[in-house]
């Protein structure tokens, strides 16, 4: 399979920003909207979307496949991702390391697995039937979470290294969920990121999250914090030219606030070329 | 535990909004700051959010129609007996309607049922599929005599309704700007509910249309639709303004619905 597209720096398409983006056609280079917001017959969304990407490389972003739930593959959903990705040919579709539901149910959330070798060989199975179906590889996700299993037999940072090998899938590294699952569950973020098989990183996703104290949630409403932000200098120096955006699904700011923190990106990528290109050990950059 | 069995026994405790069930918080590693039920109450807590955002987004109307309290009442009932089995959030707040219907606590409220049905409607016009509106330049290239053979197709987000009296009124008031429209509302709420009325809502340009229509009207276009031809439309609808001829009014219908982008396409009918 060919290797995928480096798409620079993006954003999420959320309709709050449809009439700005297209009226201004923002320096932004290419957006990731959420597939399943899109799956339906026509009108406003469809047209809107189609009307960005006549400008921009889009990307689509799924929260639904539930690539590790127990129940069966739902093809009829994945036909539907089919037809949506013939239709506006995206640079790549991703989903996530999660389930959504079971027995026919779906919990419109991204829910935690236990990190055991059965939950491996179930994922792996399910991705490469998936990636069969679609005839593409899929990108999928590290999602975060809030508890972890006292059954786990790995890491989640060796179940998503040994995953994406064995399924022979590409990678979406969410810098802030590794940041927000290493504060819920203790572990050290920096291990994490050196551990990510760099050359299946296809993408890196940034967000805000809120900070409850004891733990954190993955909110998507607030500004990136500094943490993420030095995480991010880690990811790129481990992961190199991989393309990145930010998600942002509430609390929504001035789209400005958003392109501002995209420029951020772009300077502490060119700060850590010229560091490189000096032959300078890599520092903080964020 | 097997991995079919714990999500069997996360979504139980999810559903049950049940942060507690002393099976799963076995399985949950210990963390030394904070609680496991806590950790577990952000799943259990963000099901029951994220889908009272969802049917606050689709019912705002209903919302201010039945009043804070009450509309609580209905969502949590909503929630714990419509489980979405949908991949797409978008349609878990559709059945809302038929749910209200069924209740023993909801389906005396008819007016409520209205709002409902009607702002389902919108929802379901807005993203439904695309067609293009037919112009009154394609009416106007028949011949008047050839109109009654006439058949057409109409836009894919039309729907008709048949709801209780008063729920358009009580539409435009709840979703008004104006504090001076929104008073109305109590007064419709306080005005007993009797028959019905019929409205369409469709979208044309993109954008959601909707008004109100006559017994007559709504007689003709539910035959239009059903792809009946002009000329049986009629024969078949009796119309109750006898001081403008049937087919005048008729086809003033049927310009208004050109003009208006219900219809999608006109042809001579086939005789099968």
């Amino acid at each position: 399979m060919e290797p995928l597209p480096r798409l620079g720096y993006g954003l999420g398409l959320r309709p709050i920003y449809y009439e700005e983006i297209l009226s201004t056609l923002p320096a932004v280079d290419w957006f990731e909207i959420i597939s399943e917001n899109y799956m339906i017959p026509g009108g406003r969304p469809l047209a809107m979307l189609e009307r960005v990407r006549r400008d921009y490389p889009i990307v689509m972003h799924g929260v639904s496949m539930s690539l590790a739930s127990t129940d069966p593959l739902d093809f009829d959903y994945l036909a539907e991702l089919k037809a949506l990705a013939e239709r506006m040919e995206p640079a790549w579709i991703s989903d996530h390391v999660a389930w959504t539901g079971v027995h026919g149910l779906n919990l419109h959330d991204l829910l935690p697995i236990p990190y055991t070798r059965e939950a491996l060989a179930h994922v792996v199975e399910r991705i490469k039937r998936v990636q069969d179906f679609l005839k593409r590889r899929l990108v999928v996700e590290n999602a975060s979470t809030y508890i972890a299993f006292k059954g786990a037999e790995m890491t989640e940072w060796e179940f998503v290294a040994e995953m994406a090998e064995r399924a022979d899938c590409l990678l979406l590294l969410d810098v802030n969920n590794v940041f927000v699952a290493s504060f819920n569950h203790g572990f050290d973020a920096n291990v994490y990121i050196d551990a990510v098989p760099a050359g299946r990183v296809a993408q890196f996703h940034m967000a805000g999250h809120t900070n409850k104290g004891t733990h954190r949630i993955d909110t998507h409403d607030q500004p990136i914090c500094e943490e993420v932000w030095k995480l991010y200098g880690r990811a790129r120096r481990h992961c190199g030219d991989v393309s990145a955006m930010i998600e942002r699904d509430d609390n929504f700011p001035p789209f400005a606030e958003l392109l501002a923190e995209l420029q951020r990106m772009r300077d502490i990528d060119a700060s850590l070329s010229a560091q490189a290109s000096l032959g300078e050990p890599p520092r903080s950059a964020a | 535990m097997k991995l079919a069995e714990l999500q069997a026994l996360f979504q139980s405790a999810i559903l049950a909004g049940d942060e507690t069930d002393a099976q799963l918080i076995e399985e949950i590693l210990p963390k030394a700051d904070e609680s496991r039920e806590t950790l577990l109450g952000v799943y259990v807590n963000a099901y029951t959010l994220r889908l009272t955002e969802y049917l606050d987004e689709d019912y705002p109307a209903l919302r201010a129609y039945l009043g804070e309290k009450e509309f609580r009442a209905l969502v949590k009932a909503y929630i714990a007996a419509n489980p979405s089995k949908f991949r797409n959030a978008r349609w878990f707040s559709n059945p809302m309607p038929e749910f209200m219907q069924e209740s023993a606590k909801w389906r005396a409220k008819r007016r409520a049922i209205g709002i409902a049905q009607f702002e389902r409607a919108l929802t379901d016009a807005f993203d439904a599929a695309d067609a293009s509106a037919a112009s009154l330049e394609a009416l106007a290239s028949f011949p008047p005599e050839e109109w009654p053979e006439l058949a057409f197709s109409f836009h894919p987000s039309l729907h008709l309704l048949q709801v209780a009296k008063g729920t358009l009124d009580a539409y435009v008031a709840a979703t008004a700007e104006d504090e001076e429209t929104r008073k109305r509302l109590a007064q419709i709420r306080a005005t007993a509910c009797e028959g019905t009325e019929a409205a369409a809502v469709w979208r044309a340009e993109g954008d959601l249309s909707y008004r109100g229509l006559e017994d007559d009207e709504r007689l003709a276009l539910n035959e239009a639709i059903a792809g009946k031809s002009f000329g049986e439309i009629c024969q078949l609808v009796a119309f109750q303004d006898e001081s403008q001829p049937a087919v005048e009014r008729l086809a003033q219908f049927l310009v208004n619905w050109f003009s208006e982008g219900l219809v999608a396409g006109v042809a001579k009918a086939t005789c099968d």
